[in-house]
């Protein structure tokens, strides 16, 4: 196969996954606009038609930069980034669809961090995109406890400053498991089995952050599981 | 009024599909996984199950062979209610009839008056 039928048939698989991924709001919309229709509206069946049009359209936005990436095959520019206002953000992107399946989402900064070098919209929809691929794989909202997301910055042994989304809550992806997953992405239905859609928020945010010279990984933080990259600290300030 | 198991990892969907049935008039009890399902089936067996089969874990169509290999279970209708197409799954022939698949909704092109019109369907014998 040559480079070019390559990168088509990498980005089809993309598009496919994605397609599959942003059904699930829409099935939201369709299957409770009818339950309301045979019974009567109520606020609550209201709110959920939309939480899940919100939904939708984070999905759609945080994908599209993936998807145009993984056309185009370029890299992106990058500068000086506050992983604390990225994760700020992003937890804000996340915050309707988190609350439609009864999870918490908390910011797990400790400390300032130097800005890193990355893309600020590009890691934000990276990381919306993971977010969403947990979000709704998590499957137990229905626990007397709520699930808790969190968002996390931490400064790395090795060096470098780790950004991810861990819980305990969440579906553990092992090293093992995501790394036969991108082997398999694009030939199985449900490459990363420990998940119960087709992830594509997963392939997304890993396509955005290849894009960025780093990749996702499986992590662990305060002994979460969770998935994270690393990003190294901007030298542009520490020369002034 | 039947005893329904709603296998289904989404829980927003979950929550959609068990008030339909439930205001049908139906008692529903929700698991996400195909263990969960065993469990919950062990404790209270179910006139049917409503089973979505792209689970994390163990797939639905595995959790339909183990759930057939009891015999207190096999007798027990099952409606395929799933985002994968009928076309997508290969299967023996005859496999489906085997494992007692009573409808299969493909969720995109069903909605829920033709689940709930499936359910009734299979509980015409016990009503």
């Amino acid at each position: 196969m040559d480079v070019v039928s390559q990168d088509n048939g990498e980005l089809r698989e993309l598009l496919r996954a994605v397609a599959e991924q942003l059904k699930l709001p829409l099935l939201h919309i369709a299957r409770q606009a009818e339950l309301s229709r045979m019974n009567g509206p109520r606020v609550a069946e209201l709110q959920t038609i939309g939480r899940s049009a919100d939904m939708a359209l984070g999905m759609v936005d945080a994908y599209l930069l993936g998807l145009q990436l993984a056309a185009e095959q370029t890299e992106l520019a990058l500068e000086p980034v506050s992983l604390s206002s990225v994760l700020n953000d992003t937890a804000h992107a996340l915050s309707t669809t988190a609350q439609a399946y009864r999870v918490d989402v908390e910011l797990g900064i400790a400390g300032k961090y130097e800005p890193v070098m990355a893309n600020g919209p590009a890691l934000k929809a990276a990381l919306s995109s993971l977010g969403y691929s947990l979000i709704v794989a998590q499957t137990e909202p229905n626990k007397k406890q709520r699930p808790v997301m969190q968002l996390a910055a931490w400064r790395a042994t090795g060096g470098g400053l780790v950004a991810g989304i861990y819980g305990d809550s969440l579906p553990v992806v092992s090293a093992e498991a995501l790394a036969r997953a991108r082997r398999l992405y694009g030939r199985v239905r449900q490459p990363l089995t420990g998940l119960s859609g087709s992830a594509a928020g997963i392939f997304v945010a890993d396509t955005i952050l290849a894009a960025m010279t780093t990749s996702l990984r499986a992590s662990r933080h305060h002994k979460q599981p969770g998935l994270a990259a690393t990003f190294q600290p901007s030298r542009q300030l520490q020369l002034v | 009024m039947a005893r329904i198991l709603l296998v289904e990892p989404d829980y927003v969907l979950a929550r959609i599909y068990a008030m339909a049935l439930q205001r049908a008039g139906h008692k529903v009890r929700v698991v996400a996984d195909a263990q969960a399902a065993i469990d919950r089936a062990d404790r209270l067996t179910p006139d049917v199950v409503v089973l979505e089969l792209q689970l994390a874990g163990h797939n639905g169509i595995e959790f339909l062979y183990e759930f057939r290999s009891y015999s207190e279970w096999q007798a027990v209708p099952v409606i395929i209610n799933s985002g994968v197409a009928p076309g997508e799954i290969q299967s023996v022939p005859g496999a489906w009839e085997q494992l007692g698949i009573a409808a299969y909704h493909y969720k995109p092109r069903s909605n829920l008056r033709a689940l709930l019109a499936s359910v009734e369907q299979v509980l015409e014998p016990v009503a």
